[in-house]
């Protein structure tokens, strides 16, 4: 698999990474991408969290959301599928937002609004829109393509390596390229910073704290700052587990009204 | 007397006098450097004022700004804007501006992020079967007409940008473009009519710029060019109108030269203390040059009549000073006071024009008295030999004026009681135009109507909703409970919901826990306990009761939100109807709120039906109208008009007419709306806003100007009655200038002019300049008539040098200030006609009702004078 960057780490550096042994010499850059890609987004087979969204704009109001994120890989690299399910607020709780990550086409994604008791499919082809209202995208949730974007590797310092990402269709993106620093140790994406037309930076994604989960090493704790709002969004990961042998079937329409009991703990 | 021993020593001394003014001139004239502008009408008010205050904190807790608003018009192509070609200048357009800025300083810019323009709103559209997407209205232009119909059924489908975005016509659409600072507005629309001369008009494109922001930056920067053309012209046709007066150019340049120093001086003053140089403070200038030549003219036309018959210049200025000195004195006095009366009104830049144009007229007082006489004694007594005349030539002005002016001195004396009555049937018509004054204003009509700024007003504001912008806040009113009441609100939601829940054991059990929690000694120890006891049990629930323990604890979520009102259905269908209710009204042209968010997002979750265009019935399924809003490029697009908290609300309001009027007749109708419609929970409101903020403001200086004016009139009074040592002469001299005004402001009635800031401003002017001929008048009736011991032969003497130098000083600043009406800004055109009806009306008034007042009451105020001769 070519030119892939997990564009953020956001909500799904949440987790998981399998890696192998250690790097000696500096890999080629695709090889960089694939395992960070693995990392940040494919720890284990499955996986589960809790998540605290806060969401402080700049004025400094905040608002918290709640809600648990269940994940399950069909094949480590390609198509995963991932579960969100609503607790904070009480008013959205039980809301739903599912998707089904696809390697070659748009993913497929669900909300299910409880109180209107309604699933609405949400059409793929825009993911750089907010998730929930915060700062994060629902790029940031599933990942973005590997082969969206051209990556060169532009710098290696001691303990990362620094890649520049730059969008093979730039008018379907607000950026006009991104950075991205990678851990040499566990090839998790540290930071992220988007640059826009004008070469000024204006977000920036990173892991605040990352912790040895089930021998997987995990983002416990990631940032998105909006540096032209001022705004930010802080996700805390809690209870984090892998390899829950989650089933298939709750990725399913059948399971947005009916939430697994997973959900639960 | 010291002020005449001051006259003395600058007959003696001219030269070290005049090197002592011109020194303090030039000091002060180095002030001037330091030179601060400001041409925020914002400023009109104090900025602790509450109002203020609040607009403020209005637009930083909804991150709102103030919009120059860019309107492109297209009434050639059918389709209106709607084709490739007007839609690709309008992203170019929208590109041109997202990141404007100033070079110099960064922080005046356009706030890229709340730009309203086809390109950077999103649109919710239907994506085939149950798919929502959300996506820009228009990411780039359209390449081909599929594309606009679905730019244009997007926009036109979207309650919240049609009649804003796009005109209801689908002939203009709208750029708003938000401005850090509302002083970069004028560079914004100046950039863009660079770049807009550039397009070729054949495609029937016409763009036009306006917004409160541009009015008032733009008239800031028109208005200093005015100064420094007006106050120049001005000057220039008082100095040639004094040429044909007093033909003597060397004579004449001693008046200049006193106005001159005196507006150097005052402004010098003005910014030297600090002081912004403001809207209010940039017509000093102009108020202050009739003033300051007035008393020069007196002197001249005096010395100018007696020069030929005394024959030596210092003995003649001794003459000429004694008459007049105190005569000036007083009416310096009497202007600067209704000046200084201003200061008086709550508003600063009005209080700084008061108290400086004040300044200035005691300066330009001072000067008078001490450098015309040194001028004089400067010059060659040979050079004066043509000055003046022994007795006027026939066929000259001077002596058609002599002429006509004692024919008028013998009217007032044979016709007197005619002319008391016709002035009193005039007052009483004054009196009717004066109870029709209507107190308007409106920034945008400071333009002259050809004005490209007024013309864009005009057209856009006939295809959209509106480009005048107020804010309608809503704040609920609802009381926090104490911890006993909180206990009691949850223990009756759990009961309610004990009958439709299956789970009955688990509402007993939580009422049973939350009994052991009554003693909290706070809500939020209250709430804390009850979250970490119940989310105990929840966790060890069975499956079978897992949701109704996920309903408990979301009790605990709803009681801290008790006062979050702005999800509840009820609030929001109160805020939909009382939007309906305004714009059915006709005073509003459209209004956007929560509600409508709600509304259209409800409506596109339901595949775009119709039906569906309605506020959902609980405030969970409001929450995810509102979640899904949020799934946007703009998630904060929603704290516009919600703060995060729901706690707060805000109705944007667009205005077609920025008059004062309207947008009072909106807060008449609110205020009228929620009276008879009581909101289901309690909700206060409030207003802010720019159009608001005129209200406000111009309230203030109405009533503000009337009491300084009621204050000053008093004032005047007293030193009239001082001066003249006698109450009747005092109210005497109080005749020709009620008279004026009266006139002036019933004529104001009659004619339909708004009663602006500019017509509330000069009624000072008019007090001051109205007395001044009275005070000159009747001060040389006295000593005529101790002279002559009747006034039917004092009359002929007051008909010739007294009531000349009067009508020198009517026709020099009446005429001197025409060039103000060829100004393309409505209050300069108004200072003009002003300043000409005033020294017209007050100069007929003190020649006609003064003299004709002393005819028929002649025993009556002679009587002392009498006696004493």
């Amino acid at each position: 698999m070519k030119n892939f960057i997990p564009s953020v780490i956001g909500l799904t550096v949440l987790l998981w990474v399998a890696i192998g042994g250690a790097v000696e010499a500096a890999p080629a850059v695709d090889e960089i991408i694939n395992r960070a890609n693995l990392a940040a987004y494919y720890g284990g087979d499955d996986g589960r969290a809790d998540v605290v969204m806060t969401i402080t704009d700049s004025q400094k109001r905040t608002r918290t959301k709640e809600f648990v994120i269940l994940r399950k890989d069909l094949k480590d690299g390609g198509e995963q599928n991932f579960y969100v399910y609503f607790k904070k607020p009480s008013d959205v709780r039980k809301m739903v937002f599912m998707v089904h990550k696809h390697i070659d086409r748009d993913d497929d994604r669900w909300m299910y609004l409880a109180k209107l008791d309604l699933v609405k499919r949400i059409a793929g082809s825009d993911k750089r829109t907010s998730f929930v209202g915060s700062n994060f995208f629902y790029e940031d949730v599933s990942g973005r393509g590997v082969e969206e974007d051209l990556h060169e590797l532009v710098e290696e310092t001691a303990k990362e390596y620094v890649l520049k990402n730059t969008p093979k269709n730039p008018d379907e993106v607000e950026f006009a390229s991104y950075t991205v620093w990678i851990d040499k140790q566990t090839f998790l994406p540290v930071k992220a910073v988007y640059f826009d037309r004008e070469g000024r930076k204006y977000r920036i994604v990173e892991a605040l704290e990352t912790k040895m989960i089930q021998g997987f090493p995990t983002v416990v704790k990631s940032r998105v700052q909006d540096l032209l709002s001022g705004g930010e969004t802080v996700s805390d990961f809690n209870n984090v587990k892998y390899n829950l042998g989650l089933k298939e079937k709750i990725f399913t329409e059948r399971y947005l009204r009916r939430p697994p009991k997973e959900v639960r703990k | 007397m010291k002020g005449r021993s001051l006259v003395g020593f600058s007959i003696n001394n001219p030269k070290t006098v005049t090197a002592i003014l011109v020194l303090c001139t030039l000091v002060l004239a180095s002030l001037m450097v330091k030179v601060k502008v400001d041409t925020d009408p914002e400023n009109m008010l104090n900025e602790h004022e509450p109002v203020r205050v609040f607009h403020d904190q209005m637009k930083q807790e909804f991150s709102l700004n103030d919009y120059v608003v860019l309107g492109v018009v297209n009434e050639q192509n059918p389709d209106g804007v709607f084709n490739i070609e007007t839609l690709t200048r309008i992203h170019e357009l929208t590109e041109f501006v997202r990141d404007m800025h100033n070079e110099d300083d960064p922080e005046k810019r356009v706030v890229t992020r709340n730009l309203i323009s086809p390109g950077t709103v999103d649109a919710i559209e239907q994506a085939g079967l149950g798919q929502v997407r959300f996506d820009w209205l228009m990411k780039t232009p359209p390449v081909n007409n599929q594309e606009v119909v679905r730019i244009r059924d997007l926009a036109m489908n979207n309650p919240l940008l049609k009649g804003t975005l796009v005109s209801e016509d689908m002939k203009a659409m709208g750029i708003y473009i938000p401005v850090s600072q509302k002083d970069f507005a004028s560079e914004v629309r100046n950039r863009l009519l660079e770049k807009i001369e550039k397009y070729d008009s054949s495609k029937g494109d016409k763009f036009y710029i306006t917004g409160l922001p541009v009015a008032e930056d733009t008239f800031g920067e028109e208005m200093f060019v005015q100064m420094a053309v007006s106050a120049p012209l001005a000057m220039l046709a008082i100095f040639l109108l004094m040429l044909i007066f007093f033909k003597q150019i060397k004579m004449i340049i001693s008046p200049m030269v006193v106005a001159m120093m005196s507006v150097i001086c005052t402004m010098g003053l003005l910014i030297g203390t600090g002081n912004t140089l403001h809207i209010m403070s940039s017509m000093i200038p102009i108020f202050l040059m009739p003033i300051a030549v007035v008393d020069s003219i007196h002197i001249l036309s005096e010395f100018f009549d007696s020069y030929q018959r005394i024959g030596d210049r210092r003995k003649t200025l001794e003459h000429v000073m004694g008459h007049l000195f105190m005569p000036m004195l007083y009416t310096s006095l009497t202007s600067a006071a209704g000046f200084a009366s201003l200061a008086l009104t709550p508003i600063p830049p009005v209080q700084a024009f008061g108290i400086f144009v004040a300044t200035g007229i005691m300066l330009a007082w001072l000067f008078t008295i001490i450098f015309i006489p040194a001028y004089i004694m400067m010059l060659k007594e040979e050079s004066l030999a043509g000055f003046g005349v022994a007795k006027t030539s026939s066929g000259t002005m001077d002596h058609k004026l002599s002429k006509h002016l004692k024919w008028l001195g013998e009217i007032t004396y044979r016709k007197a009681k005619i002319i008391l009555v016709l002035t009193l049937a005039a007052i009483i018509v004054a009196g009717y135009g004066i109870s029709q004054i209507r107190v308007n204003d409106n920034p945008v009509k400071w333009f002259h109507k050809k004005h490209s700024i007024r013309v864009a007003d005009r057209v856009l504001n006939n295809h959209f909703g509106g480009t005048y912008e107020s804010y309608l806040v809503l704040e609920s009113g609802v009381a926090e409970l104490d911890v006993a009441g909180t206990a009691d609100w949850l223990e009756n939601e759990l009961q309610s919901m004990a009958v439709e829940a299956p789970g009955r054991q688990v509402v007993v059990k939580a009422t049973e826990l939350l009994q052991k929690e009554k003693g909290a000694t706070s809500v939020d120890g209250l709430l804390g306990n009850l979250l970490a006891a119940w989310e105990q049990e929840m966790d060890a629930a069975a499956d079978a009761d897992y949701d109704s323990w996920g309903d408990v604890v979301d009790l605990l979520d709803k009681a801290r939100s008790r006062t979050s009102i702005f999800k509840d259905p009820a609030v929001l269908e109160y805020v939909a109807d009382l939007q309906k209710f305004l714009v059915d009204s006709g005073k509003v042209g459209k209004s956007n709120s929560i509600a409508d968010v709600v509304q259209k997002v409800h409506q596109e979750l339901y595949a775009g039906q119709q039906e569906y265009y309605r506020i959902p019935d609980s405030t969970g399924a409001v929450a995810e109208c509102l979640i899904s809003f949020q799934n946007s490029h703009k998630p904060d697009d929603l704290w516009h008009f919600v703060t995060p908290d729901y706690r707060k609300a805000n109705i944007w309001i667009q205005l077609r007419n920025g008059d004062n009027q309207d947008m009072q007749a909106v807060l008449d109708a609110v205020e009228g709306f929620m009276s008879s419609n009581p909101p289901p929970l309690a909700i206060t409101h409030q207003w802010a806003g720019l159009t608001y903020l005129n209200v406000v403001w111009q309230d203030k200086m109405v009533f503000g100007m009337r009491d300084a004016f009621l204050s000053s009139f008093v004032i005047v009074f007293l030193m009239m009655a001082v001066l003249f040592r006698s109450v009747s002469w005092g109210l005497l001299a109080m005749v020709p200038l009620s008279v004026t005004i009266a006139f002036i402001y019933g004529v104001i009635g009659f004619v339909g002019k708004d009663y602006d800031m500019p017509v509330a401003v000069l009624s000072s002017l008019t007090l001051g300049l109205a007395v001044d001929f009275a005070i000159h008048f009747l001060e040389r009736s006295r000593s005529t008539y101790k002279k002559t011991g009747s006034w039917q032969a004092a009359v002929g003497e007051m008909f010739e040098e007294p009531a000349r130098a009067i009508t020198r000083n009517v026709i020099v600043v009446a005429i001197g200030f025409t060039p103000l009406l060829a100004a393309p800004l409505v209050p300069y055109q108004t200072v003009g006609i002003f300043l000409a009806s005033i020294m017209a009306i007050s100069g007929f008034a003190t020649m006609f009702i003064l003299p004709s007042l002393l005819a028929v009451l002649e025993p009556w105020f002679f009587k002392k004078i009498k006696r004493q001769v």
